[in-house]
């Protein structure tokens, strides 16, 4: 119970410092948001007199006030969900990002499990036939694969299934015109529109991902308890899944962790490829336009899903290995 | 068994020592294991007999393919091993089948049904992601058993194995210590009732208390379920006290075979005579213990002829060109052997336990002043003045880590290691910590020579102070007292830093004792100190990196890293306990060598009485009994071994194996729990009160002191060294004796 | 290497000896140095098939730069050759040309100094304040570790590519190390946090004990008994961060956030993108070929990591270089790659 209640207590703290680290890149970083955002105005030539004003208007800050009132006034704001208001598009942030986020959600959940139990099949069967011929052949395609970067694949598919061959859509999370609803047509618009972008990402992943599990798994393969299990005459399949993939799994739940923070990263450039309508896409729009408030906005609640997705599968870690729940390890 | 005295003998009782096998359950034949295309045998030409209900236990060095023969009899050699021959098993019904001719599913079944085995690492041997009552699910349902039956057997296995059932079905394997771990996976391999167990080496990673412990119950289990025990070891000692028959296997062949009395009272080949005299024991006068020069062969370079012809004392031209046949020996029921010159062996190399305990009490009592024991007393009073390490009232206490939060919530769990105890060290002195893991021998070790900073007490060097000279408060650097006081590991494996080479590991002690020495005066000091270790070449050795050398090379190198230090004093924990049987004495007998002539104290901490006794009574030196982060006996090795005072002495004792026949039958153990109480919730007045079997209401009440004994050297912590005290009148606790034999008052 | 024979020690010094003479030479420690750190090494890596094909391809890059550094190649520029001109058409231009003239190897010859410092600056960056703090959390524990644990534990709490998006704005970066480094600005904390575990057990290893028991200083203890034995995993982790540099940078150049003179791969690859090269067939070798720049240059990396390993495993190295063989049995665990 303990190592449940500590990883709660802990995601508060986490928000707290991520909005504070936030208000000082906003605030303090010389050349950062805040004085950009001062000077552009300036030269939209609103008067000096009215700048902070605008200011306080857009981003929840005054700037005349002391530091500390600054820094009380946007954590309050942060926790009323009042993120400002967006230049660009002129509407308030929280409003933006609450339309962008579950779609980044999505697509990062779904090529991430997708990504997982892709490499960890192949990665088992590889452990299972180490030296084979497909494990040799498996071994050499995840070490290239691991030499291509996920945009690289998006930009491929991108030129041949959308732009040559016109088989996928080259924007948007949906066709234009379709409502969100229950209905199959609108799934069926989702998964078209996401099918690329998600099986780019899974790719990305699936190379490191095998060859760990292959080393995990080899590993486990050889160990006494696998062997005591066959010979009490266990059937292969319960062996396969309650000893070595179970086992071998493990110890790659700390990486996905940490996994999980790049992919959520990655999804700037993944969504800005692809034109989907995700937290990642506004935020490249928000650079673009000079659009600071969208932009801080973004990067806090990227953070914040972050923050959230680690504790989340902290969380499962917890329930499938008995160890951790009971000491204090954290495999990092 | 054979000799007891008890009434309720089991069936192979009495008979085993004289009849030939008639009543065959396994029938080895011809059996070979290769690998590399039948290059490199690891197992050669075995043919042996197994009797139905017969314990037989097979000895050998590490990687002599006693574990392959283990594995063979499952038809479960390793890939890619070949296993070839014949495996005849004869079930109850009178059937006959050969288990290398059945086809997987038979196999399938076959195993943990007829025959089953426990393996050394019991925490390897469970998944450790899953609960220990779900693997006997499985396998019950695997077998197409009925499972509430099946779980009410385990349940009562495990009763038998002194565990609580149901706590321990409901716990995962790392929540168990190592010794109900090994307990539950015996009830896990036997749940579906097999005929034929074999257990290798189940008890090696166990304190010797346990593993004697678990013996005794599977003596009971054995009898009380009518199985067939195969009990693979290196402990040749440990085995002799449960097996009808033995078997010694050398270099990948069985070297002997016969019944137990046979093999160790009167053997008829020179490994096992030499592996008998080699083995520290209690009995045996100390100068007959010898080491077997070198070490067992690997698979790639069997040597021709006889394999044991480069170590055999006795070995001639015949010996190195002739394979001699493994042939009945005259006159042993079934004893048979694998050597050229049985009746020599037997002449020429004489056992050394065969002297009998009693020679060796008279001498102990006739002259009681030239003991060696009296050497000891009179170092200890010379050079009294300052001791070279004193402990006072020295207190170790962990608790265990904890977060913030639970700094609110929860009481710290303390676990007191060691719990005041003090102790004097003198120049030259030897002192062996012994106990049962968990005891704080190990960290009572470590704060002497100042690894371990005390929470209470304190510890001084030559009248300093040790933590103060860390700080800087005494006249005296720190760095003399680091230098001062050495270490030696317990796992040779871990010991070196893997990524040096030897002269490297080597150097490292001269930077401090000798900063400006030149390359070849550096090496010719590890040269020559290499030497003095036995391992030459010497320049050879050098250039090595650890994984090059063996287990008993490695903690020779271990020892001269710590010598070139100068040390005062030498802490070697559990030292020799991973090197092979056959190379302990050897290794011990160097470091006493080199104590006298480096001039330095040695600290042995050790689980086993046995080996506590050849160190202690060699060096002249004390032991000190440890239980639970107490000091509870200390004296001289002698008086510890024939007149122990502290009932916890007389378990350890009991514990020890033994290789004199007429005493080797295990009786029932003399203590109440197997299991060591928890040390983070020590019991309350004498600690030992919830297993010492002569435990009363009083012992519940009231600690007892360490006190002087009046009519013997050291010192004990029991009350029924007080004649006067209440113990004598209060009431036996549950299941304590009211007083029983060997445990008089004193 | 040295063959001595038994038992003839040479003088008379013996274990025991007090006398102290002459200091080790210096060739003396040249040619240990040699043989340990540059010779054995060599012998081992050459050996392994994965990281010989790697290290030839990072010596095609390595002679890329220099053709660069020595000014060998002409220069990018506009209009100085045919538009998307086909590669290997015209050996003027080995790789074709841009829709506005350029000469595709003139522009990924030029830019690769550049992308190597940028690479190397990131790798270095992030192993070495990766193992500093994981060595020193894992190794003094205690209050130090609590500190260090939070703040890596924060910093990996926040994702990367954002936040250096961030920073690009404020800092604006030009210069490749500047940028190496903010690439990698966060990628430390969870190789830190590994290192750290790995620290505490070797920390708790008896052969550090017995250094400390030696009263050998901390540092020398970090030195030579710590680092050694994580060396394998850093180096593979140094590869892992260096080929996230190339991506980050890369991908960030792409999209057009990352402030930028000139060209390089990714804003070669970003004008591919944008100004047609997605339309149509004829300009498909202008996206593919800083692709494959890039993907050649992190499939070199890889490979030599995955035999890099094995450079630092004492077996393989006694084996190759023809020592004794060993006693124990050969363990090959591969897979030390980490995953991101
Ligand atoms: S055959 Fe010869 S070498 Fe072998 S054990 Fe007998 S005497 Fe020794
Ligand atoms: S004091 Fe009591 S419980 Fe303790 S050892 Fe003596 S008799 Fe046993």
């Amino acid at each position: 119970m303990n190592y449940y209640l500590r990883r709660t207590v802990r995601i508060p703290l986490t928000i707290l410092a991520v909005a504070t680290f936030t208000f000082g890149l906003i605030r303090l970083l010389p050349g950062g948001p805040f004085t950009q955002l001062r000077i552009q105005l300036i030269r939209q030539g609103v008067p000096a007199e009215q700048v902070n004003a605008r200011i306080e208007a857009l981003q929840n800050i005054r700037p005349d006030a002391p530091l500390w009132q600054q820094y009380l006034d946007y954590l309050i704001g942060v926790a009323q969900l009042d993120l400002g208001r967006s230049i660009s598009l002129n509407a308030p942030v929280i409003e933006i990002l609450a339309r962008a986020l579950p779609w980044t959600v999505f697509l990062v959940v779904t090529s991430t499990v997708l990504m997982f139990v892709i490499g960890v099949l192949i990665g088992a069967i590889q452990a299972y036939k180490e030296g084979s011929r497909f494990d040799k052949v498996a071994s050499g395609s995840s070490i290239f694969l691991m030499a291509v970067p996920y945009y690289i694949f998006a930009v491929l598919f991108l030129f041949f299934l959308s732009f040559q061959l016109n088989l996928f859509p080259t924007g948007n999370a949906v066709e234009r015109g379709i409502e969100a609803s229950l209905s199959a047509e609108y799934f069926l618009s989702v998964l078209h529109h996401a099918a690329l972008p998600i099986i780019a990402f899974t790719i990305g992943g699936v190379g490191s991902t095998a060859l760990n599990m292959r080393g995990n798994g080899i590993q486990v393969l050889g160990e006494e308890y696998v062997e005591v299990a066959r010979l009490r005459g266990l059937p292969d399949s319960r062996i396969a899944t309650k000893y070595v993939a179970k086992n071998a799994i493990l110890p790659m739940y700390t990486g996905l962790l940490l996994l999980i923070g790049f992919r959520l990263g990655g999804t700037v450039v993944l969504e800005q490829i692809f034109s989907y309508p995700g937290l990642g896409y506004y935020l490249i729009s928000a650079v673009n336009a000079n659009d600071y408030p969208l932009m801080m906005g973004c990067f806090l609640v990227i953070t914040v899903t972050l923050v959230i997705a680690v504790y989340i599968a902290d969380l499962t870690y917890g329930l499938i290995d008995p160890r951790i729940s009971a000491g204090d390890s954290d495999g990092y | 068994m054979a000799t007891n005295t008890d009434t309720n003998t089991s069936p192979t009782d009495d008979t085993a020592s004289k009849r030939v096998v008639d009543d065959p359950i396994l029938e080895i034949e011809d059996t070979n294991v290769t690998y590399s295309e039948g290059d490199t045998y690891v197992l050669e030409d075995v043919n042996v007999t197994i009797d139905r209900h017969e314990v037989l236990g097979i000895v050998g060095e590490s990687g002599s393919g006693k574990s392959m023969f283990a594995s063979a009899l499952l038809d479960a050699v390793p890939d890619p091993g070949l296993l070839t021959g014949k495996i005849h098993y004869n079930r109850k019904d009178g059937s006959t089948v050969d288990i290398l001719q059945m086809s997987d599913e038979e196999l399938r079944q076959f195993r943990w049904e007829e025959i089953s085995m426990v393996f050394q690492g019991a925490m390897s041997s469970f998944n450790p992601t899953m609960k220990v009552g779900s693997h006997f699910k499985e396998t019950l349902r695997t077998h197409d058993k009925n499972v509430s039956e099946g779980m009410e057997f385990a349940r009562e296995l495990l009763e038998n194995l002194y565990l609580e059932p149901e706590r321990v079905l409901d716990s995962y394997p790392h929540e168990l210590s190592g010794g109900m771990q090994q307990r539950a996976l015996i009830a896990l391999s036997m749940v579906l009732d097999p005929e034929v167990l074999v257990m290798d080496e189940p008890t090696a990673a166990l304190d010797l208390l346990m593993q004697r412990s678990i013996l005794q119950l599977l003596d009971n289990l054995q009898s009380e379920y009518d199985l067939t025990i195969i009990f693979i070891t290196h402990d040749l000692p440990l085995v002799a006290s449960l097996a009808d028959r033995m078997a010694i296997i050398y270099a990948f062949q069985f070297a002997e075979i016969g019944p137990r009395d046979e093999i160790i009272g009167n053997s008829a080949h020179p490994y096992t005579r030499e592996l008998l005299n080699s083995t520290p024991n209690l009995d045996a006068p100390l100068e007959d213990m010898q080491p077997i020069e070198g070490e067992g062969p690997a698979p790639v370079n069997v040597p021709s002829g006889c394999r044991y012809h480069p170590r055999c004392q006795l070995a001639t031209e015949k010996c190195r060109t002739d394979d001699p046949p493994f042939s009945p020996v005259d006159g042993g029921g079934g004893h048979r052997s694998a050597c050229h010159y049985r009746e020599e062996a037997r002449e020429e190399i004489p056992l050394n336990f065969g002297k009998t305990a009693e020679d060796f009490d008279q001498q102990l009592v006739s002259d009681p002043t030239d003991g060696p024991n009296a050497g000891s007393t009179a170092t200890l009073e010379t050079t009294s003045d300052t001791p070279l390490l004193s402990l006072d009232d020295v207190e170790v206490h962990f608790g265990e880590e904890q977060s913030l939060i639970e700094r609110f919530t929860q009481d710290p769990t303390v676990v007191r290691a060691v719990d005041g105890i003090s102790l004097d060290i003198e120049e030259q002195d030897l002192v062996c910590l012994l106990g049962e893991s968990g005891c704080g021998k190990t960290t009572l070790g470590k704060t002497m020579i100042g690894l371990q900073k005390p929470t209470g007490g304190s510890i001084e060097y030559r009248g300093h102070d040790i933590w103060e000279a860390k700080a800087g408060n005494t006249d005296i650097p720190y760095k003399e007292v680091r230098s001062a006081l050495q270490i030696i590991h317990q796992d040779p494996g871990s010991a070196l830093n893997p990524n040096r080479r030897i002269a490297d590991i080597l150097t490292e002690p001269l930077r401090h004792t000798h900063p400006n020495i030149g390359r070849a005066e550096r090496r010719d000091r590890m040269h020559s100190l290499l030497e003095r270790v036995g391992m030459t070449p010497a320049g050879d050795f050098l250039e090595r990196y650890p994984h090059q050398l063996s287990g008993g090379e490695k903690q020779r190198v271990a020892l001269a890293r710590a010598l070139l230090m100068d040390p005062d004093a030498i802490l070697a924990d559990e030292a020799i306990s991973a090197v092979d049987v056959s190379l302990r004495i050897g290794i011990m007998d160097l470091m006493l060598e080199l104590q006298a002539e480096f001039d330095t104290s040695f600290l042995f901490i050790s689980h086993d009485l046995s080996n506590a006794r050849y160190f202690a009574e060699h060096g002249d030196g004390r032991i000190a009994v440890m239980y639970l982060g107490e000091i509870v006996e200390i004296g001289s090795a002698e008086r510890l071994i024939h007149d122990p005072r502290h009932p916890y002495t007389e378990v350890l004792r009991w514990a020890t194996p033994n290789l004199d026949l007429d005493a080797m039958d295990a009786e029932d153990p003399p203590i109440r729990e197997i299991d060591v109480p928890d040390p983070v919730d020590p019991p309350s007045g004498c600690r030992f009160h919830t297993r010492c079997p002569v435990a009363r209401e009083a012992c519940r009440e009231e600690q007892p002191k360490l006190a002087e004994l009046d009519d013997g050297d050291g010192a004990a912590a029991c009350f029924r060294e007080d004649p006067n005290h209440a113990y004598w009148n209060s009431e036996p606790l549950d299941g304590a004796a009211e007083n029983p034999e060997g445990l008089e008052q004193h | 290497m040295v063959t001595e024979t038994d038992s003839s020690s040479p003088d008379d010094i013996d274990w025991r000896s007090e006398t102290s003479s002459a200091e080790m030479s210096q060739r003396d420690r040249l040619a240990e140095f040699y043989e340990q750190s540059i010779y054995e090494p060599a012998v081992v890596a050459w050996s392994d098939v994965r990281t010989r094909l790697g290290i030839v391809i990072l010596s095609v890059y390595l002679l890329m730069a220099l053709v660069e550094v020595l000014g060998l190649w002409r220069n990018p520029a506009p209009n100085q050759a045919p538009r998307l001109l086909a590669p290997f058409v015209n050996m003027q231009y080995p790789l074709g040309t841009t829709q506005s003239g350029v000469d595709l190897f003139a522009l990924i010859v030029d830019s690769t100094p550049f992308i190597l410092l940028m690479v190397l600056a990131g790798g270095v960056w992030a192993t070495s304040v990766a193992i500093v703090v994981g060595t020193i959390s894992g190794y003094k524990g205690g209050t130090v570790d609590t500190v260090i644990t939070s703040i890596s534990d924060f910093f990996m709490a926040i994702p990367g590519l954002p936040l250096i998006i961030i920073l690009a704005i404020a800092l604006s970066p030009e210069n490749p190390i500047l940028l190496g480094v903010i690439l990698t600005i966060n990628y430390w904390a969870g190789l830190g946090r590994s290192i750290r575990s790995q620290v505490l057990s070797i920390r708790e290893a008896s052969y550090v004990e017995a250094s400390r028991t030696m009263g050998t200083s901390t540092h020398r203890i970090i030195l030579k008994d710590v680092l050694p034995n994580i060396m394998p995993y850093v180096m593979v982790n140094f590869v892992l961060a260096a080929r996230y540099t190339i991506f980050a940078s890369v991908g960030l150049y792409f999209i057009g956030v990352l402030p930028y003179t000139g060209q390089n791969w990714g804003v070669t690859l970003n004008n591919a993108y944008n100004q047609g090269g997605l339309f149509t067939l004829e300009a498909l070798h202008w996206l593919l070929v800083p692709i494959v720049a890039i993907v050649g240059l992190a499939f070199g990396l890889i490979l030599v990591s995955q035999g890099m390993d094995r450079i630092f495993n004492p077996r393989v190295r006694t084996r190759l270089t023809g020592k004794s063989e060993s006693v124990e049995e050969e363990s090959d665990n591969e897979n030390t790659s980490a995953w991101v």
